[in-house]
């Protein structure tokens, strides 16, 4: 795998206040990376030094192995930014939006052409390209918003709270457009203060509070940074207190007890020994209507590292 | 196409779509000297219809050669010269408002002036024509300045015939007597060179929004801030001078098309004389380069858009009425005709006025020189003010 971008030690301060103090992290090709913090951590001005729009007075940035100033182009025609705030032209079409911002990237003539059409279809907007952005609906000028920062199929895509405010709708589609860009082998740097987000779309994650990255890694490794367990609902009828004394013996399992219900398992892993799991509740005594796993989530690692809700 | 030229052409675009550039930059300065030329413009023409009488009770050299310079100004059609054989002749003739002012050449004027003795030209004018007589005043002066600084006074009185009182028309006298030369008679003659009222408005009201039509531009930049697209803008991989030389490049090219527009508009509706072409080009290219710079002084110091609206409202204003675009500033005061010299407006309109009765093209060269002076001044301030405000 080729490291896209590497942050290292990257400071930031506004006056008194220090913003960013010491971030570090990386990111690979094809790679979703998530910053995950409340309002205020420090996200913003973290993703803004790595697109080359404020100037760190610590630290430093590479992406593709060119380092990132906020005096120099080099390497910017690498990274595609989709800011927090809809940054598209409302007395422009789609087209014209796209189109302007392409040249800016170098592109030109038909490929310029053909890749605005191509990007038009991903982001939905086709049979919309010639009406003026202003006529669009917020959902429609997120899309937009991120459709630009992807016109110029950059190796590195920051999306800056890309759903902030947006219809249920909308969000659903743009976390699937997010989801695929990994699978075309782009690098995604994405921060939110939504832990479903960052969950749902990344392959590691940095939990960011008060300006510093707090624990980092994939969600599994962040979990068990806290020692939390899967917790296994099976919904089931019979010899539960039989089959809930079998699944307790079983390697791997914590806990068994049975329910109103069924039977409540507790898990290290439950993917991994799901299967054997069901097989020995339902060969002592008991009837599988149904099974649900829960899985420890990040809200309670960050309410572990910091001592505050995500969304506090 | 580079940058600067992408941001400035999508710019351009915007602009003519919401039509605001065409309203502050042509329709209102077009119907506003249309709505003063038909106001105003009848009095200021009459006004500047120079005519002027001469008494030689001398007859001697210097009086001869006083009367071949009248004679030359004459000939360009910068006044009329009636000769009257008395004062009391030519005061007469001030009394039926037939001349503005008369020259009085003394019986021994040019023989005190050989023999190195003191001696008075009298310039006596209607005190309902103080502008035409300081002209006349002037012109008596770079005269006597001509013969010898110390020998000649000109002494400017007026005809008391509906006059004021005398001790208000002695001091009036007194302080045009005591003027000193800032001129030669060559300028003399360009000072007289004034434009036909029509031309002073179509001029005044083109050069006065000019400065609200270039704030599209440059205030720009903080429309970009405000909406957020400064922040794709500083990511794409262009310089930031191409962002701020983006701005710069539209106001510039929105201000040269609408000066343009208004030239050949009120040349064609109005019968606006602007002059020899080049000059006028010459003019239109400085004063545009000036108002992108203070405009663009504004935008770098200004918050928000609405404040650099603001704050440049306050300035275009201010600059405009002390650089004389609704009317001549400081005829008949010499301060303030000194302090409006120091705005680019006051500048284009004396380049004008150089311009005028035929002059070449190159006659507006000093006042062009003098308007580039802002624009260096402020565009480098302005450029350096705006770099530092993206380099955050």
């Amino acid at each position: 795998m080729t490291t896209v971008l590497s942050a290292e030690g990257l400071v930031k301060r506004f006056g008194d206040l220090v913003a960013v103090n010491g971030v570090s992290f990386a990111i690979e090709e094809g790679e979703t990376f998530g910053l995950l913090g409340p309002n205020g951590a420090g996200k913003t001005t973290s993703i803004s030094m790595a697109a080359g729009l404020l100037e760190p007075d610590g630290g430093a940035i590479h992406v593709a192995g060119t380092p990132i100033r906020t005096n120099s182009t080099a390497g910017k025609a690498s990274i595609g930014l989709v800011p927090q705030e809809l940054a598209i032209y409302p007395d422009l079409t789609a087209t014209e939006n796209l189109r302007f911002f392409g040249k800016l990237y170098g592109m030109a003539g038909d490929g310029l052409a053909i890749r605005v059409e191509e990007v038009l279809e991903v982001i939905g907007l086709g049979d919309r390209k010639d009406d003026l952005t202003k006529e669009f609906s917020g959902g429609m000028k997120r899309r937009l918003n991120i459709g630009i920062g992807l016109l110029h199929s950059p190796q590195l895509l920051i999306l800056d709270e890309p759903t902030v405010g947006v219809d249920p709708q909308s969000r659903n589609a743009i976390l699937e457009a997010v989801e695929n860009l990994s699978g075309q082998g782009m690098a995604v740097l994405y921060t939110t203060h939504y832990m479903e987000e960052a969950e749902r779309l990344c392959d590691r994650v940095a939990i960011i509070d008060e300006g510093a990255i707090k624990a980092e890694g994939t969600r599994r490794e962040l979990v068990a940074l806290v020692g939390q367990r899967d917790r296994v609902r099976v919904s089931a009828t019979g010899d539960l207190a039989r089959a809930a004394s079998v699944a307790a013996a079983m390697h791997s399992v914590f806990e068994a007890s049975p329910s109103d219900l069924g039977l409540e398992v507790l898990v290290a892993e439950a993917s991994s020994i799901l299967p054997e799991l069901l097989s020995q509740v339902a060969a002592n005594g008991a009837t599988i209507t149904g099974v649900e796993v829960f899985e420890p989530n990040l809200e309670a690692v960050f309410l572990h590292l910091t001592g505050k809700a995500l969304r506090d | 196409m580079g940058a600067a030229a992408r941001i400035a052409s999508k710019d351009l675009k915007l602009r003519i779509r919401d039509r605001s550039a065409f309203i502050i930059g042509i329709f209102a300065p077009l119907a506003l000297a249309f709505i003063f030329n038909v106001v105003f413009g009848g009095a200021f023409s009459a006004d500047l219809e120079l005519e002027y009488g001469l008494v030689d009770l001398d007859g001697g050299d210097v009086a001869q050669a006083f009367d071949e310079i009248l004679t030359e100004i004459e000939s360009d059609g910068l006044f009329t010269l009636s000769r009257f054989d008395s004062p009391a002749e030519a005061e007469a003739a001030i009394e039926a408002d037939e001349i503005a002012a008369f020259f009085l050449l003394e019986e021994g004027l040019s023989d005190a002036v050989i023999e190195g003795e003191n001696a008075d030209l009298s310039v006596v004018g209607d005190i309902d024509a103080q502008t035409s007589t300081q002209i006349a005043a002037s012109i008596a002066e770079q005269f006597g300045a001509g013969v010898s600084s110390t020998q000649l006074a000109v002494i400017t009185a007026f005809a008391l015939i509906d006059g004021p009182p005398p001790e208000e028309s002695a001091a009036w006298g007194q302080e045009a007597a005591a003027r000193g030369a800032s001129y030669s008679l060559v300028d003399v003659s360009a000072e007289t060179r004034q434009l036909d009222g029509t031309t002073y408005f179509a001029a005044g009201m083109a050069v006065f929004f000019l400065f609200f039509t270039v704030q599209f531009g440059v205030v720009g930049l903080l429309e970009e801030e405000r909406d957020g697209t400064l922040a794709r803008l500083l990511a794409a991989p262009i310089s930031r001078t191409s962002i701020v030389g983006g701005k710069a490049l539209l106001s510039f090219a929105l201000g040269v098309i609408s000066m343009t527009v208004l030239v050949v508009a009120t040349q064609l509706l109005m019968g606006a004389d602007w002059g020899p072409p080049a000059g006028v080009f010459l003019l239109i290219v400085t004063g545009v380069l000036s108002a992108v710079a203070i405009m663009g002084l504004v935008a770098s110091v200004a918050r928000t858009p609405d404040g650099a609206g603001n704050l440049g409202a306050i300035i275009a204003v201010t600059l405009g009425l002390l650089g004389g675009v609704f009317f001549p500033v400081g005829q008949g005061d010499d301060f303030l005709s000194k302090l409006s010299y120091l705005t680019p407006h006051a500048w284009f309109m004396r380049g004008l006025g150089d311009l005028s009765g035929g002059a070449e093209w190159t006659a507006a060269i000093p006042a062009a020189a003098a308007i580039m002076v802002f624009a260096l001044v402020f565009g480098v301030t302005a450029w350096v003010l705006l770099k530092r405000r993206l380099n955050r």
